[in-house]
């Protein structure tokens, strides 16, 4: 993005905060501490790009992910990397789907429904302005008329619906099943960003996971971030943390930073941390900080994102359009043998990524891998994202391992519960009858596993949770986390738009204090 | 081309430049052979300097004293070793070296270590300097033992003769440290059109060791078996050797230049198009390039990198297209995907590792190497490593046990299909449209991008491509 004229800060200077990462959990609350008149200063790991990059091809695109290594285990393993983890300023909404579900609000309490997975410390009316907010500011396209709530109207009309998102929905109709027009935060239309770019309406190019080239995709560097600008916020790209100074009192006093390969320090009154469900808990585990609950590392989660992929007579050419453009939420809750429930999208996915798939997932190779590749143009997918419960044995930790610049590199172990199987199991059978309906053949499934959720997971109680309601530690009273490590269990909506919205109560929370 | 005008020629273990007496005279000069003693052996029995870079250094100090514009390299055995090392330092350059023009290589020893069994290696010096009589019965055994058929009675005395005129020094040097040099990353893959030569009879470096040891290292080849013949080709059957280099000399390998998967012309026009933006334009231009046949891999060794190619070519049967070499580079880069697998070492290692224990496997299994066998034997061991079969015992080789080698091919598999799909030709072969949907445009945020008008199904745009398979007529 463009930084051209501004504002810089002395680092000598306490600044009121400096924010680590300017992915979804970071820039709205850089956004809007700025705005609120305070000086921060962002600090991220990543290079800042611009929209000029964006070449509309996958290999190219490997520059947007998180590539530093890290490890990956349990029954479970879960891709890092182009799976769940960006990087640069945007973190990883440079690359997300943009695909932008609320939560539901049954699943904020899901252990007074069941008995199972936890409460989260507060509800979704606490969310439900922020989410409004989020989605007026970024320019939510979707349905008009949304059949799980009928209280929400999105800003924008959706985006059309590509050849994936049509078999869904006359596999969906006739089978009595709800759908819609995904809610996606792309601007359906031209579209001014609140001082910040004009960004073109969605020209359906289908590579909104490779970075948007045409500012329609609601990536932090055409929102939040030119906001947080123009009202004084300094952003240091390629500045890594790996250190946090302290006073006598234990309290913050600044922050550490690698940079052109030297050290530096910016002082300030608060931290945020921003980095993302894995660089956080890494970052604190790292300086054995935050941590007298021992939850640090724990409860890691990964949506259950299993797909089932199917070819049809049809020239679906599924890498036109977005790529999610329908939703159905009528599994939020299938009254099954398992607690919680998942949505289901329409999927259309670029070559590089289908091709992954097979290789991986179905396990093709020689002759029937290239005889399957040639169908690219007939494939259509179908995938949920579902609830993952918290879980003891799913931990980040720090391997023995280090990496590049000394650090342990990050060990996670996830592996699916009971739960977990059974909801899997469900929708699997849902979905290969929906696709079998529509008439596909060559019908399979990809497990997969989506999203790095969890570490830090927020709660009441100092004993068992991270940080509080708010987003703010326990142990160190100027040190908040802010991103997708809070979440005290992942709900069955895809991670994001939460996550911006809890960034901006977090950032309310701290102005309230008289900031 | 035609002949050089010298051929160097290094004698084998225990031979001289005696041993190619027979070769000269079936060659009558053309070219003309100047057969080397190497330090401990013939006439030079009395030098030393035993390492494969000493005998490099002896044999480049005859070369440079000669001064030949253009020269062969000829190597039998542990001569083949010493000739790539100095085809190495020529290729790089070294003055007094640049003439040569050819690499024969005759039974030769690789530039990893030799593969041959320790109880063989541990007899061969157990004799050496035995009493003379030992010496002498010994020395006839390691000649007939290395001819497929009997040299005639005079031949065979004078090499038994050579065996016995050689400084033990020397022969137990070879054993004990030249022949387990391991030269393989240094020497890398030359250019040097080579002629690589086996006997059928050849225990330990027969055809099956020059393909998977010799043949990596050498970007042009062409390998040739002489039936019925073992280990001493030059003294076996030299009037066969001569024809074969005569035709080397008439034909030499690699001259053509080499090829690159097609991208169609209907393609190749959508990315010239302005549809395309420059950098993938660029991008795919420098994939549709041919590969380096002479590329030299820095994350695994050349053998390795014949068995990645091997394995991929069962992965991803595309001709022409080196994905070997293209993972090998990236391998090399450092630059990961931002994960593995936690039970496997970090990739480079990972695919070493893995590399070698199908290689194992394939010895174990059929009793040779995974380069040599047909595809459904290829296929059979892949296989095994999808399902978490492939087991191979340390003491054969095996470095990763079964479910190691399961997530080593899902990587694999990952990566070639990865690679594949990046190359123009590929999302020419699948219909892929999406490489239309933006062009070049000035400004952060590109204004009036073409990308899809419509987006349902059945609703193709007239420019879009169409599979391979679907034919290109609308
Ligand atoms: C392919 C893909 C598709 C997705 N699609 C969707 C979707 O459709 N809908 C949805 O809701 N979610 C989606 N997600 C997930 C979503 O992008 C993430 O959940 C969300 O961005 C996480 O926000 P975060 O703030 O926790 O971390 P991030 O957005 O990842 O931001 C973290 C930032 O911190 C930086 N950082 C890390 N460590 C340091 C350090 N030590 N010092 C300085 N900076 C550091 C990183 O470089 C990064 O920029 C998708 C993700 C991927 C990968
Ligand atoms: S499909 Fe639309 S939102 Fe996605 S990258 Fe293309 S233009 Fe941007």
């Amino acid at each position: 993005m463009n930084l051209e004229g501004m504002r810089a800060y002395r680092e000598d200077e306490s600044v009121d905060a400096v924010v680590v990462g300017t992915g979804a959990g970071g820039a709205p609350l850089i956004a809007r501490l700025a705005a609120a008149g305070l000086k921060v200063v962002a600090l991220e790991a990543g290079p800042n790009f611009t929209p000029e990059r964006f070449a509309f091809d996958e290999t190219l695109a490997d520059e947007i992910y998180w590539t530093m290594e890290r490890l990956s285990g349990g029954s479970t393993p879960e891709a890092f990397g182009a799976n769940n983890s960006g990087t640069g300023v945007g973190g990883s909404t440079l690359h997300w789907g943009a695909f932008v579900p609320r939560a539901d609000a049954r699943d904020l309490r899901l252990h007074t429904e069941s008995g199972m997975g936890v409460d989260w410390p507060l509800a979704y009316e606490d969310l439900r302005p922020f989410y409004e907010r989020v989605e007026r500011f970024l320019g939510v396209s979707g349905a008009q008329a949304y059949p799980w709530d009928a209280a929400r109207r999105y800003p924008l009309p959706p985006v059309p619906r590509n050849g994936p998102a049509q078999i869904m929905a006359q596999a969906c109709e006739a089978r009595g099943i709800r759908w819609a027009d995904a809610p996606a935060a792309v601007v359906s239309q031209d579209f001014q960003s609140e001082d910040g770019p004009r960004r073109n309406a969605c020209i359906n190019c289908g590579f909104c996971h490779q970075g948007c080239r045409n500012g329609a995709k609601a990536s932090m560097d055409v929102t939040y971030l030119p906001f947080a600008v123009s009202r004084g916020a300094e952003i240091r790209a390629e500045a890594f943390v790996h250190g946090l100074e302290r006073g006598a009192d234990g309290r913050i006093t600044g922050v550490v930073y690698r940079q052109d390969g030297q050290d530096r320090r910016q002082r300030c009154g608060t931290v945020f941390l921003c980095a993302g469900a894995v660089e956080t808990p890494r970052l604190l585990l790292h300086l054995g900080l935050a941590n007298s609950s021992g939850q640090v590392g724990r409860n890691y989660m990964g949506h259950v994102a299993t797909q089932v992929w199917g070819t049809f007579p049809n020239a679906v050419r599924m890498n036109r359009g977005y790529p999610s453009s329908l939703i159905t939420e009528d599994f939020i809750r299938p009254g099954a043998d398992f607690a919680g429930g998942y949505l289901i999208q329409s999927l259309g996915v670029v070559p590089l990524t289908f091709g992954n798939a097979a290789a991986r997932g179905r396990g093709l190779w020689g002759k029937p891998l290239l005889d399957y590749l040639d169908r690219y143009n007939h494939i259509a997918g179908i995938g949920i994202n579902g609830e993952t419960l918290p879980c003891d044995a799913n931990v980040l930790t720090l391997s023995d391992e280090l990496d590049a610049r000394g650090m342990r590199k990050a060990h996670v172990s996830f592996g699916y519960s009971t739960n977990e199987n059974r909801l899997n199991a469900h929708a699997t059978a849902v979905m290969r009858g929906l696709w079998e309906e529509a008439g596909a053949e060559d019908i399979w499934v990809l497990e997969r596993v989506a999203h790095t959720i969890g570490t830090c997971r927020m709660g009441r109680d100092g004993s068992s949770a991270v940080v509080d309601p708010q987003g703010r530690s326990f142990d160190i009273d100027n040190l908040w986390i802010c991103d997708g490590s809070t979440f005290p269990s992942s709900l069955a909506a895809n991670p994001a738009l939460t996550i911006m919205a809890l960034s901006l109560r977090s950032a309310e929370a701290f102005l309230a204090e008289g900031h | 081309m035609s002949e050089p005008d010298v051929l160097f020629c290094l004698h084998f273990l225990g031979g001289s430049a005696r041993s190619w007496e027979r070769l000269a005279r079936a060659l009558d000069g053309v070219p003309f052979c100047v057969p080397v003693d190497l330090p401990g052996f013939g006439d030079a029995a009395g030098t030393t300097g035993y390492s494969v870079a000493a005998m490099a250094d002896h044999v480049a100090a005859r070369i440079r004293t000669r001064a030949p514009a253009r020269f062969g390299l000829v190597g039998h055995s542990m001569g083949a070793k010493v000739a790539l090392a100095l085809a190495r330092r020529s290729e790089d350059g070294e003055p007094g070296l640049t003439g040569l023009t050819d690499l024969i290589l005759i039974s030769g020893s690789p530039p990893s270590p030799e593969p041959i069994p320790d109880e063989r290696r541990a007899k061969m010096l157990a004799w050496i300097d035995a009493d003379p009589e030992t010496r002498r019965r010994e020395a006839r055994a390691f000649v007939t033992a290395n001819v497929g058929q009997p040299l005639d009675a005079a031949d065979e005395d004078r090499a038994v003769d050579d065996v016995l005129r050689a400084a033990p020094a020397a022969w137990t040097a070879w054993l004990k440290s030249g022949g387990r040099e391991d030269w393989g990353r240094w020497i890398g893959v030359l250019r040097t059109p080579a002629l690589i030569l086996a006997g059928s009879a050849d225990a330990d470096l027969g055809e099956d060791a020059q393909a998977a040891l010799m043949a990596p290292h050498l970007a042009h080849h062409r390998r040739v078996t002489v039936a019925g013949v073992g280990h001493l080709l030059p003294l076996e059957r030299p009037a066969i050797l001569a024809e074969r280099l005569r035709a080397h000399f008439g034909d030499r390998p690699g001259q053509a230049d080499p090829d690159a998967p097609a991208v169609p012309p209907a393609y190749a026009a959508l990315i010239d198009s302005e549809r395309v933006n420059s950098r993938l334009r660029e991008a795919l231009g420098a994939r549709a390039a041919p590969d380096d046949p002479a590329y030299r891999p820095t994350a695994l060794d050349p053998v390795e990198l014949a068995i990645l190619r091997a394995a991929m070519g069962r992965v991803v049967p595309v001709p022409n297209l080196d994905l070997a070499a293209r993972l090998d580079r990236r391998l090399a880069s450092g630059e990961g995907d931002g994960w593995r697998f936690s039970a496997l070492p970090p990739d480079a290692d990972a695919y070493r590792a893995a590399l070698r224990t199908l290689d194992a496997a394939a010895r174990a299994a059929h009793g040779r190497p995974f380069v040599i066998l047909g595809g459904n034997d290829q296929d059979t061991l892949l296989t095994l490593c999808e399902r978490a079969e492939l087991t191979v015992p340390d003491m054969l080789g095996g470095r990763l046990d079964a479910d190691r080698m399961r997530f080593w091919f899902e990587d694999l598999r990952a990566d070639a299909v990865r690679l594949w799909l990046g190359h123009p030709a590929a999302l020419a072969r699948i219909g892929f449209s999406g490489i239309g949907a933006g062009g070049d445009r000035d400004g952060e945020i590109a204004d009036g991008l073409p990308g899809f008008r419509a987006v349902g199904l059945d609703s193709p745009e007239a420019w879009e491509p169409r599979a391979a398979y679907e034919g290109t007529a609308r």
